[in-house]
C-alpha cells in the first residue's frame, strides 16, 4: 500500500497524539465504566439519539487501540449525522489527514487554517478535554453531590451542573434515593462562573430551581430545542446584592451541535438532542439545579447523618409553631430576614395572623427537602408542605435558612 | 468454456490465448480508432464508433470504458457516471471504473463518494497507483474541508470541485486490447484482462531469467487484474523478477561504474522533481518511456507538468536504493518519500532504465506494494 503503508504507525501516532493532549493514559480500559450506571443507558436507549458523545469517545477509542480504520468510518457517520459537530469534524478532519500525513496534534489542521481559526481551534481542544476527562473520571456508583442534603419523593428528578468539568448530571429520585441517569456536556459563561451583576458573563453559582418551560416556537433559532429558566437570583443572591437574570439552561443555535466550555453570556447550554431530553424528563418548578464549581460526590447515607440536626431544628420550628409559642417561632427568624421587603417585625404580623388561623387544629410538615450550599457562608434551602391537621391541601413553603454562630436562623420565607 | 475449470490449465491457457489473440486481431482496430478519435477530438464519431461496436458486443469492458471516457470528455457527467458505475457491478474485480467514479464525483464535489469509489479501486487492486494519488487528493480534499467545518470557516472553497487523473483505457497499456467478455464471469474477466501480451506469456516461461527481459509490457500500474487461474510459473506480473536475479553471479567492475551511473540518474530525476524543474525532470525520461495510464507521452507530460507546478513545494526523498544492471539495462528500486503540501506519500517505486546515446533514462516507471 502507498498511503496506507502505515496504517498503524499513523494510528498509534494519533493515538499518542490523542493521549497527550487529553491525559487520558488508561482511557481505552476504562470504557466500560461509563455504562456501569446501568440506567444511564436504559434512559438513552429510550430517548432520542443522544449519543453523539458516545460515539465520539468510541473513535477515541478506536484510535487509542490503533484502529484507525474503524475510527475514521465511526468518525464519518458522526459528521454525517451532525454535521455542526465541530469537534467530531475535526477529529474527522485528523483521521482523513492521518491517512497522508503524520500528525502531532488533536486538530493537526494546516498551519494557514490554524491561523484563522486559532482560537476556535483552541476552544475545541478544550471541549474534547472536557469531554474525555468527564468520561474518564466518572463519580462512583451511588455516590451524590453534597447539596443533595434531603430529597423529597414528591421530587422526581434532581440536576447538579460541575462548572470545572462542564458536566451536568441528570438524577433521578427513586424509593433507593437519588441515582445518577445520565450527564451531558454543557457550556458556561464566556467569563467562568460566580455571577454577581448584570452583563458580567458569568454563569451563577448556587442552589437553584427550574422556574418554566419556554416553548422554542417562541425562541430565535440561538436557543435551539428549547429553554428551561432558573430562579437565578435567588433569596441568597438577592440577600448578597447580586444583580441580573434570565439565566436559562438553553439549546445550541442551528450551525453549532455543541458550544465551547466557556461561551455564554451566563447561560447553560447543552447539546439540542440533550436539552430535549432533559425538558421532556424534568418537573419544571420541582426539579432542583446545583451549580457549582466543583462537586463534592458523597454517601448518601452519610449525608443524612449530616442533616440530621438540621432536621431537629426544623422541627423545633415546626413545634413552636404548632404550640402557638410567639417568642420561640421568632427565635427562628434572622434579624436581616427578608421576605420580599418584608422584615422581620413585619413578617411576624404575618406569622401572628397564620398562628390564629391554625390554633387548635395543629399542622403538619411533609415532604421536606434540603438543599445546602455552602461558599463563604452556610445556607439551606427548604421546601416543604404546611398542611393544617383535618384539612386536605395546604402549602408549599420555601425557606432560606443560614448559620449564624452556630445556629439555623431563617432568613427568607415565602409560598410557592 | 467448460475448459475454465479443468485442471490442465497449460492447454487451456494456450486456447485462451488464441483466441485472445483472435480477439486481438478483430477487435484492436476498433479500440484504436476510437482512441485515435477520442485523442483528436472528434467526439461525436468516437462515440458512433463506439456505440457500433456495442450494438454487436454489448458486454465489452473496454468499449464501454472508452464509451465512459467519450461521455465524460463530452460533458456528460451523468452518462458517463451510470456508464462507469455499471462496470463496477459487471466487473467488480478491474479498479479503473472506479477510479473514473472518483474522477466524475470529485469533479461535482462529491468528495464523500470520489472516496469511496477510490477505496474501492485500491481494494480490488492494492498497488493501482493512481487511484492512490487521487485518493490522497480526494483524502486531503476531505480533511481540509472538515478542518473548515470544525473552525467554522468559510466554507465556499471547499465545494470548488478538485481535477483528479482520469484513467482513459482499461488495463493500462495502450498496447493491450481487451477482449470480448465471455459468459461466465469468472472466464470473461480473464480473457478480458490479459495485461501480458499474449506471445509473451508463452514465452516467459521457456526464456532463461537473466535473458535481457523484453520491454514489460505488463507495465500497466494498473496491474494485471486476474492472473489465469491455476496458471503455470510467471505470472505476468513477475516481470520485473528475472533482471534483479540476474546480478548477483557476476558483479565486476564495470557493472558497479553502471550502479553509479544509474544511482546518479535516479538522484537527479528526484532533486529535479523537487526543485519542480519540470525540464529536467522530463528530460529523465526517456524517447521509449511507456507513460502509465495509457496516455500518449504528450498528454502524460502535460499531466506530469500540471501537477508539479501546481504544487507549492515538492520533496522527494530515495531511501534503500538497490541498483541492478544488465547490460543496458538497469533497474533501480527504492523507498520514495514524496511530499507536497499537506500531502506525504511514502512508497516503493521502481525505475526501469536504459542506456541510450551514453545516458541512463527512465523507460518505465512502477509503484509496487
Amino acid at each position: 500500500m502507498v498511503y496506507g503503508t502505515c496504517p498503524h504507525r499513523a494510528a498509534q501516532r494519533i493515538a499518542f497524539v490523542l493521549l497527550l493532549v487529553l491525559h487520558t493514559p488508561s482511557f481505552a480500559n476504562k470504557r466500560h465504566n461509563i455504562h456501569a450506571v446501568k440506567p444511564h443507558s436504559d434512559l438513552q436507549a429510550a430517548s432520542e439519539d443522544r449519543s453523539a458523545e458516545a460515539s465520539l469517545l468510541e473513535v477515541y477509542a478506536s484510535i487509542a487501540k490503533g484502529q484507525s480504520r474503524a475510527a475514521l468510518e465511526k468518525a464519518d457517520k458522526i459528521v454525517q449525522q451532525h454535521p455542526n459537530f465541530q469537534l467530531a469534524q475535526l477529529v474527522y478532519g485528523d483521521l482523513l489527514a492521518a491517512r497522508i500525513r503524520p500528525l502531532s496534534t488533536l486538530g493537526d489542521v494546516p498551519t494557514d487554517i490554524a491561523k484563522v481559526g486559532a482560537e476556535t481551534l483552541g476552544e475545541l481542544r478544550e471541549e474534547s478535554q472536557k469531554r474525555v476527562s468527564a468520561a474518564k473520571d466518572r463519580p462512583r456508583p451511588g455516590l451524590v453531590p453534597s447539596q443533595f442534603l434531603k430529597i423529597s419523593q414528591k421530587t422526581r428528578y434532581a440536576i447538579a451542573v460541575d462548572t470545572s468539568r462542564s458536566r451536568l448530571y441528570l438524577f433521578e429520585n427513586r424509593a433507593g434515593g437519588l441515582t445518577l441517569v445520565s450527564d451531558y456536556y454543557i457550556s458556561v459563561g464566556k467569563a467562568g462562573v460566580s455571577k454577581s451583576t448584570q452583563g458580567d458573563q458569568r454563569t451563577p453559582l448556587g442552589v437553584y430551581y427550574v422556574t418554566s418551560n419556554l416553548d422554542p416556537k417562541s425562541l430565535k433559532d440561538f436557543y435551539g430545542s428549547g429553554a428551561l429558566p432558573i430562579n437565578y437570583p435567588n433569596m441568597l443572591d438577592t440577600k448578597r446584592g447580586k444583580t441580573g437574570g434570565g439565566i436559562w439552561l438553553h439549546g445550541t443555535p442551528p450551525n453549532q451541535f455543541s458550544r465551547p466550555p466557556l461561551a455564554t453570556d451566563g447561560c447553560l447550554v447543552m447539546a439540542n438532542p440533550d436539552l430535549r431530553h432533559i425538558i421532556q424528563t424534568i418537573e419544571v418548578g420541582n426539579t432542583p439545579v446545583v451549580i457549582a464549581p466543583q462537586l463534592q460526590w458523597v454517601d448518601p447515607g452519610k449525608i443524612k447523618q449530616e442533616s440530621l440536626p438540621f432536621e431537629e431544628t426544623l422541627q423545633a420550628w415546626a413545634n413552636a409553631k404548632l404550640e402557638g409559642n410567639m417568642d420561640r417561632l421568632l427565635s427562628f427568624y434572622a434579624p436581616d430576614f427578608n421576605a420580599y421587603g418584608k422584615t422581620r417585625d413585619q413578617w411576624a404580623v404575618n406569622l401572628k395572623a397564620e398562628l390564629s388561623k391554625v390554633q387548635g387544629h395543629g399542622i403538619e410538615i411533609k415532604d421536606k427537602s434540603f438543599l445546602r450550599w455552602t461558599d463563604s457562608t452556610d445556607t439551606m434551602v427548604v421546601t416543604f408542605g404546611e398542611v393544617v391537621v383535618g384539612k386536605r391541601t395546604g402549602w408549599t413553603k420555601r425557606q432560606y435558612w443560614n448559620r449564624q454562630g452556630g445556629q439555623w436562623k431563617i432568613f427568607f420565607e415565602g409560598l410557592l | 468454456m467448460n475448459h475454465a475449470r479443468s485442471p490442465a490449465s497449460l492447454k487451456f491457457r494456450m486456447l485462451a490465448i488464441l483466441i485472445g489473440m483472435a480477439c486481438t486481431a478483430t477487435y484492436a482496430d476498433d479500440y484504436g480508432d476510437v482512441n485515435q478519435l477520442l485523442r483528436a477530438g472528434k467526439l461525436p464519431e468516437a462515440m458512433s464508433r463506439a456505440d457500433q461496436y456495442l450494438a454487436t458486443q454489448p458486454k465489452d469492458p473496454q468499449m464501454r470504458f472508452m464509451k465512459g471516457v467519450i461521455q465524460r470528455d463530452s460533458g456528460k457527467t451523468t452518462e458517463a457516471i451510470a456508464t462507469f458505475t455499471h462496470l463496477t457491478e459487471d466487473y467488480p474485480e478491474l479498479p479503473e471504473p472506479y477510479n473514473n467514479l472518483a474522477v466524475l464525483y470529485a469533479s461535482q464535489s462529491q468528495f464523500d463518494k470520489a472516496r469511496a469509489a477510490l477505496e474501492m479501486a485500491i481494494r480490488t487492486n492494492p498497488s493501482y497507483s493512481t487511484a492512490h494519488e487521487n485518493l490522497g487528493d480526494i483524502y486531503a480534499k476531505l480533511a481540509s474541508q472538515a478542518y473548515n467545518k470544525a473552525l467554522q470557516l468559510d466554507t465556499s472553497n471547499a465545494v470548488v470541485p478538485i481535477k483528479l487523473a482520469l484513467i482513459r483505457e482499461i488495463f493500462g497499456s495502450a498496447n493491450v486490447k481487451g477482449s470480448r467478455p465471455t459468459p461466465t464471469t469468472q472466464q470473461s474477466v480473464t480473457a478480458a484482462a490479459p495485461a501480458v501480451k499474449p506471445p509473451i506469456v508463452v514465452v516467459a516461461p521457456l526464456a532463461p531469467p537473466v535473458a535481457a527481459p523484453p520491454k514489460p509490457v505488463a507495465s500497466s500500474l494498473a496491474a494485471p487484474v486476474v492472473s489465469a487461474p491455476a496458471s503455470p510459473p510467471a505470472p505476468p506480473v513477475a516481470s520485473k523478477a528475472p533482471v534483479e536475479k540476474a546480478t548477483s553471479p557476476t558483479t565486476d567492475v564495470a557493472s558497479s561504474i553502471h550502479e553509479k551511473e544509474v544511482e546518479t540518474a535516479v538522484g537527479k530525476w528526484a532533486s529535479a522533481w523537487s526543485a519542480r524543474d519540470v525540464k529536467s525532470y522530463l528530460a529523465a525520461y526517456g524517447k521509449d518511456f511507456d507513460p502509465p495510464g495509457s496516455v500518449s507521452r504528450k498528454t502524460w507530460e502535460e499531466e506530469r507538468t500540471q501537477r508539479i507546478v501546481s504544487k507549492a513545494s515538492i520533496s522527494v526523498k530515495v531511501d534503500k536504493l538497490v541498483v541492478n544492471v544488465v547490460g543496458n539495462h538497469a533497474v533501480a528500486k527504492f523507498r520514495q518519500s514524496y511530499k507536497a503540501g499537506g500531502l506525504a506519500i511514502s512508497s516503493h517505486k521502481t525505475l526501469d532504465f536504459s542506456k541510450i546515446n551514453d545516458h541512463w533514462q527512465i523507460v518505465k516507471e512502477t509503484v509496487v506494494n
